[in-house]
């Protein structure tokens, strides 16, 4: 299973792709890929591009535990989180910083 | 310190105003991503895990108080209240956001800073002894040269598009405080036969994922030459760096597989080209920039001695404070400050703005305006009197800085690791955190003695743990963070590059296995003045693999 993960263009804020075609913050909110979705990802990965307000995109390998989204790399974890020491809240998106595709 | 003349002026307003433009086109999307990472990269603004981070040069690790305070409003008014100090002795902020950038810049460039080179494939910030221009060891104040290679340096057209990234670092003093033989290139202050001074070349050192020691490929260049033989140096390395592979293009590659005196004979072809040409440094020259740095105007004090032994009975902390954070000035009454940035428990380089402004006015008001930073992550006063000390240290104490621990095993370089930045494999700061915790009481600290932790998460080593006397290297293996140890590393005119002990610890596992070094030190060392680095050398890394892993 995989999710579609970058950074938001102005924030540089960590963010998933979710079912509604919109970038959000949350990780649970992201839509999960089965393995025969390839086309439809790479459509989003495609479309996405186009609206130049995401980077670093990437395609990131989950698990679902007890429902709940769990990337397999400690990186996205973290990244979902926000630092773990210091301890800080996570980058959040600005007003005008929501993209949708 | 040096002032902007009007080129200098002029090329970061100029910068300032096409970067500003740059991000308005990048905004609009006018300039798509491909587009403009090159050029947010040039300017320092990398994407980490989180955010944006934006590196600022502090060219030489030299600021006055004008400059840190403007870090401080820049940490206050468009990050999340902090700055974190880099072993580039450069500051990073975390949080930026893109459309901040440019007033940033605005800002910075008000006190004539900028971020200009501090990330790309270009001659990065000179680096050098924190103490230059102070310390009572030094044969030349490296900072005149320094400050005219920044300008060489700064924007040159032939150097823009370099292989890798090439960082210089330099010191005026035969004691290396500046790592010189672990950077690409590395100048050592030195004198020829007639007693005239000059400057030691040392070239293809570095650390990442192949640590080398540089070699030494010129034993005696004079001033006027210097920028003739590093342009011949650049060149022959710009001309056969291995660019067609990343991993292999850094200078250190090249001389480990031409030779140094292959690579030597190349430069010299090339300096008999260059010598006495354009980049000939007239002494008139030099003296002009050395004019910026003359001494300040000392006070004539009778008071030329610390009682260390006195303070440590009347107030211990004080006492402790006294016996590491000071070195040796060369004005009569003086000494340098060090200020830690690694409160037991903290983050290693970390500072609030609040922390950064009581810096800037303890240097505006006991260092003669002075102040560094400096390559493990440390801040210092170059200039203070000895009369001052009490002083200095009762604001410190206010603010959370006083910790006297300089050169002790809490006193750590420590990257950012996977906590913030897109490269890492594991976590730094948190492991950092609890080494310090463990060792952080003053008895077991002064037990121990002087010992150097170094932490990276990853193998690029921004931790520089292959030079420290004990390393540790984060890597991920099947999703599990696993920290390597080494020993025996040595960042000082003793270069050494530490030796792997065996397999990795998992991170709640490391601190006991640094325990279990240490005590292994404790237990074979001649007697407390034998330092843990001295010891390894005297007894070899046997006894430390033995400690980690028993007999098997």
């Amino acid at each position: 299973m995989e999710i579609l993960t970058g950074n938001e263009l102005m924030s540089g804020a960590t963010v998933y792709l979710d079912r509604d075609g919109r970038w959000v913050e949350e990780l649970q909110a992201a839509r999960v890929f089965l393995k025969e979705e390839a086309e439809a990802r790479d459509a989003a990965l495609a479309a996405t591009k186009k609206t130049l307000r995401v980077v670093s995109l990437e395609v990131e390998t989950v698990t679902l535990r007890d429902g709940l989204i769990y990337p397999d790399r400690i990186r996205e974890r973290i990244r979902a989180e926000g630092p773990t020491a210091p301890r800080f809240d996570r980058q959040h998106l600005d007003e005008d910083g929501h993209v949708s595709i | 310190m040096y002032r902007y003349d009007e080129f200098d002026a002029a090329f970061v307003k100029e910068r300032t105003a096409q970067f500003s433009d740059q991000v308005a086109r990048r905004l609009t999307g006018e300039l798509n991503e491909d587009q403009f990472r090159p050029l947010r990269l040039m300017n320092g603004l990398y994407l980490q895990l989180h955010a944006y981070m934006l590196r600022i040069a502090v060219p030489y690790g030299t600021m006055n108080s004008r400059q840190m305070h403007m870090l401080a409003h820049i940490a206050r008014t468009y990050d999340r209240g902090y700055g974190h100090f880099t072993t580039r002795q450069n500051i990073q902020f975390n949080w930026p956001k893109l459309r901040d950038i440019p007033k940033i810049l605005e800002d910075l460039a008000s006190v004539e800073m900028h971020a200009i080179q501090t990330s790309g494939n270009c001659i990065r910030n000179i680096t050098t002894d924190q103490f230059a221009g102070a310390t009572a060891d030094e044969i030349i104040d490296p900072r005149p040269v320094a400050e005219i290679l920044r300008q060489w340096s700064s924007l040159h057209p032939e150097f823009s598009y370099l292989p890798r990234k090439f960082k210089i670092a330099m010191t005026g003093s035969p004691s290396d405080r500046a790592a010189i033989r672990f950077h690409d290139i590395g100048l050592q202050a030195t004198t020829n036969d007639l007693g005239e001074i000059g400057w030691q070349v040392w070239v293809g050192g570095g650390l990442g994922r192949t640590p080398m020691i540089a070699k030494m490929i010129s034993g005696f260049v004079p001033h006027e030459h210097l920028l003739a033989y590093l342009e011949s140096v650049l060149r022959v390395y710009n001309r056969y760096g291995r660019r067609d592979n990343k991993y292999k293009a850094r200078i250190k590659i090249l001389v480990h597989e031409e030779g140094i005196d292959s690579i030597r004979q190349q430069v010299d072809e090339e300096f008999a080209h260059v010598k006495g040409g354009v980049l000939h440094l007239p002494q008139a020259e030099l003296d002009r920039i050395t004019k910026y740095f003359a001494e300040p105007d000392y006070a004539l004090v009778n008071e030329g001695h610390v009682d260390v032994a006195r303070e440590k009975i009347l107030n211990p902390p004080y006492g402790r404070w006294l016996e590491h954070n000071l070195h040796g000035h060369r004005q009569p009454g003086y000494v340098s400050v060090t200020v830690s940035l690694k409160p037991v428990g903290g983050a290693p380089g970390d500072a609030t703005d609040t922390q950064i402004d009581v810096v800037a006015d303890l240097a505006e008001r006991f260092s003669h305006d002075e102040l560094r930073v400096t390559h493990e992550q440390n801040l210092v006063l170059p200039h203070v009197k000895i009369t001052d000390l009490p002083a200095i240290y009762a604001k410190l104490v206010e603010h959370g800085l006083a910790e006297g621990n300089a050169g002790q095993i809490t006193d750590m370089i420590c990257c950012p690791g996977l906590d913030f930045c897109a490269l890492a494999n594991a976590r730094s700061i948190p492991l950092a955190q609890e080494i310090s915790r463990k060792f952080g009481s003053p008895e077991r600290q002064a037990e121990i003695g002087d010992l150097k932790i170094k932490i990276s998460g990853c193998i690029n080593a921004c931790g520089h743990h292959h030079v420290a006397h004990i390393g540790i290297l984060g890597v991920e293996k099947k999703g599990t963070e696993l920290y390597q140890i080494t020993v025996g590393g040595d960042a000082t005119e003793q270069a050494a590059i530490g030796d792997i002990l065996g397999h990795g610890f998992v991170v709640e596992d490391v601190p006991d296995a640094i325990e279990r070094l240490v005590d292994a030190y404790i237990a074979r060392r001649e007697s407390p003045a034998e330092t843990f680095i001295d010891a390894f050398r005297r007894i070899g890394k046997e006894p430390f693999k033995e400690a980690l892993y028993g007999n098997a």
